[in-house]
């Protein structure tokens, strides 16, 4: 069948199939090409970028200081670094990836050399994501090893952003910290409540049922509001700054849910697993730690993505106790009077990084569920 | 025989851990409570509810609340109480709403995502993804600031078969009854009888539909009459009919979206695990595409969905706290008002969490009915 033939006959099965299918594509086609049309004669003809150019410093990074931003590009790189190893463990680096990789260096020192406000670390944070993704791919040590590693790199983000103080830290900076920390923090909270779920003491099996169903039967606004104020009211001797006070806010509620997704894990483990851990005379702890866990986190992992990325798409509640993640900063911006005419652009801005992160996330949750299926097929 | 079989001691060391573990959440809870209360009483006061009593002295934009002659539009020399019944009432206003309207879209959307259609396929698939991997935050201030906000001005605002379209707010036809009420009331409470999902209802079925034509019909000779309240536009707001605020339009619209892509999910899932053979058998029969799914395969889905959207229907319920972010005084927000007033947040924060708590078993409780009406007896 030539290309053309073939070309027409995809046509027919799926826009042409029956009168009711033509009517549809007859309806929706026109409607689409003038809604696209629409949008791309704003964004190429009236729309003024320079204002997201001009404050993409704000928006990344908030009120962080100007002298120190060499810390938040050192931070930049180790969470890339992350990113890359994170995707080693559902995609070998292959050719194709070293060419985007070339590419995509290749493209930032362009754009840096045009646009004066992007600058050149910003190659030296795609090199780093490449270059981990390339030596994860090779080392099964450096894959294992991942969620030990992430925490190391998580501590050492969060020392080296240290210096400049907390309460600067803001914009989409803000957001991804506190998203890998609360999401990391919630898996050992999950892992307990979960085991404390299926305990055979009552009093601990009732105790974590109730904190995981009140915590998902409440808004995370209010316990994260709740803790902020509650705070230096129970503990006036630790003032904690207002980020680490939304962090446990962010942590004590996820990890209830952290906790069911590992709860159905345990659930999916057979009982022959435990019964013969017992049989071969490991203790109830070991039993846990080396039988069960390991197969549960398999069915859990896809579930504990997702779950990043409910954090991640619920980080802009910090607003409440006053903190400045990326949508409070693009707000801002607009708040300010020379730039009130340019909302669209602002928002157009925030949708299509927000959504390019999460459709990331969402990726690799999907490659991670049929990885670990596969692995799981008898 | 002795006392300490391995069986004893394990029942012991159970229960001894059972101590432990108990002795161990008090101990926590008595330290919580006790610099609590050092908390309280370095501030010179003590934990009590007895601020609910005092008047609010705040205004809330919207909202009605119990009164002693029943449910009023708030006021501000009402009590604290009273607020956040108001705020209350507004939660669950937006909440019940958007549930109804998320799940009517999301099925639509659902169903989209099989069409056989490539292109209305591929838009619902990008749609719903778009929603859900982008904050609903963001969304919601989207939807406020750069639509309902950039409406024309009431003056220049289109009317839409008689509803005013503003960045004032909405003011839809409301539609009046005059006379004959009682009748016209009692004829609506049949109308809920005959849906009711019980065997052998089709005769019944068809009684109550005559019984209730019947009063309709008295109802009309005795002076009933249905009009409609058509707003009008003033200076600065509209009069008559129904008035919607903004905050309130655009809450719903980013709630109701929202949902609406989550259930979508949920029902493409449900459809895609539906055995083949009965898309096959169904269009073996000769069944066209449209009685399949309307005869087939939603009636089977629906069956199997309740759970997930009763997990769906407690998020949504939640995220109408969002609400703050644009001025709409739902529970949370006139929680944040009070707490900021008297200064009471701890004790706040219980109540809210108690009345969000007990919202999300009031709606797991209905799902779980309606959950229990739908199952076919026998079946797994």
């Amino acid at each position: 069948m030539t290309t053309f033939a073939k070309s027409l006959r995809w046509l027919h099965v799926n826009l042409f199939a029956k009168p009711f299918d033509t009517g549809l594509t007859l309806i929706v086609l026109p409607l689409l090409a003038w809604v696209l049309w629409g949008f791309l004669d704003w964004a190429i003809m009236l729309a003024d970028w320079s204002v997201v150019l001009s404050s993409i410093k704000v928006l990344m990074t908030g009120l962080f200081p100007v002298e120190k931003l060499w810390l938040v590009w050192i931070a930049l790189c180790l969470i890339a670094g992350l990113t890359g190893l994170a995707s080693s463990t559902t995609m070998p680096f292959g050719r194709n990836a070293l060419l985007a990789a070339l590419a995509l260096v290749a493209l930032s020192l362009i754009a840096a050399a045009w646009f004066d406000t992007i600058s050149a670390q910003t190659a030296l944070v795609v090199a780093s994501f490449f270059a981990v993704w390339a030596a994860g791919s090779r080392s099964e040590t450096l894959r294992a090893n991942l969620t030990g590693i992430a925490f190391g790199v998580l501590i050492t983000v969060l020392l080296v952003l240290s210096p400049a103080g907390p309460s600067t830290w803001g914009g989409l900076l803000l957001s991804i910290v506190l998203t890998l920390t609360a999401a990391l923090l919630t898996i050992p909270l999950g892992v307990l409540l979960a085991f404390g779920r299926q305990s055979r003491i009552a009093s601990l099996r009732a105790l974590c049922t109730g904190y995981i169903e009140v915590m998902r039967s409440v808004p995370l606004i209010l316990v994260v509001y709740c803790i902020w104020v509650a705070f230096p009211l129970v503990a006036p001797q630790f003032p904690l700054p207002d980020v680490v006070r939304g962090l446990i806010g962010f942590t004590l509620f996820y990890s209830a849910y952290a906790a069911e997704f590992i709860r159905s894990g345990l659930q999916s483990v057979a009982k022959g697993q435990t019964e013969a851990a017992e049989s071969l005379g490991l203790s109830d702890m070991d039993t846990k730690r080396i039988v069960i866990l390991p197969q549960a986190l398999r069915v859990a992992v896809p579930g504990l993505v997702g779950n990043i990325l409910d954090i991640f798409n619920y980080a802009p509640l910090v607003f409440i106790i006053g903190l400045t993640d990326f949508l409070r900063a693009g707000q801002m911006i607009l708040a300010n009077p020379e730039n009130s005419g340019r909302t669209y652009e602002i928002y157009v801005f925030l949708f299509l990084v927000y959504f390019a992160v999460g459709s990331v996330i969402t990726f690799q949750a999907r490659r991670l569920e049929r990885k670990l299926a596969q692995g799981a097929r008898k | 025989m002795s006392a300490f079989t391995p069986y004893n001691l394990r029942r012991l060391k159970r229960a001894a851990s059972q101590i432990v573990v108990l002795g161990i959440a008090l101990a926590l809870l008595a330290l919580l409570g006790n610099s609590v209360r050092q908390g309280f009483a370095a501030r010179g006061v003590d934990f009590s509810f007895d601020f609910l009593q005092a008047p609010a002295g705040f205004e809330i934009s919207e909202g009605v609340t119990l009164t002693a002659d029943g449910l009023t539009a708030y006021a501000s020399s009402m009590t604290n109480l009273q607020a956040l019944g108001a705020g209350l009432a507004n939660t669950v206003k937006v909440a019940l709403v958007a549930i109804v309207l998320s799940t009517i879209v999301g099925v639509a959307m659902g169903v989209c995502r099989l069409s056989t259609n490539w292109l209305v396929r591929a838009l619902a698939f990008g749609l719903t993804e778009f929603l859900r991997n982008t904050p609903l935050l963001i969304q919601l201030t989207f939807w406020y600031v750069a639509v309902v906000l950039q409406l024309p001005g009431i003056k220049e605002a289109p009317q839409v078969l008689g509803a005013i379209i503003s960045q004032q707010g909405l003011w839809l036809p409301k539609p009046t009854v005059t006379g004959g009420t009682g009748l016209l009331i009692a004829a609506m409470a049949l109308i809920p009888l005959g849906l009711l999902p019980i065997k052998a209802a089709e005769g019944r079925r068809r009684g109550l539909g005559v019984a209730v034509g019947v009063i309709l019909g008295l109802a009309f000779l005795l002076g009933l009459r249905l009009g409609v309240d058509l707003p009008e536009a003033g200076r600065f707001r509209a009069s008559g009919g129904m008035a919607v605020s903004p905050e309130y339009a655009a809450l719903l619209i980013a709630i109701t979206v929202n949902s609406a892509a989550y259930i979508s999910e949920i029902v493409r899932g449900a459809i895609e695990a539906l055995p083949r053979g009965q898309w096959e058998a169904a269009d073996a029969i000769g069944l066209s595409r449209r009685h399949v799914l309307g005869d087939v395969v939603l009636p089977q889905v629906f069956r199997v969905v309740m759970p997930s959207f009763g997990n769906q229907y407690i998020s949504l319920a939640k995220n109408t706290s969002l609400g703050i972010a644009i001025g709409y005084p739902d529970l949370f927000n006139v929680y944040g008002t009070v707490s900021n007033q008297t200064g009471r947040s701890l004790e706040g924060v219980l109540l809210a969490m108690g009345i969000y708590l007990g919202l999300s078993w009031l709606i797991s409780l209905a799902v779980n009915l309606v959950n229990r009406r739908m199952k076919i007896p026998g079946a797994r």
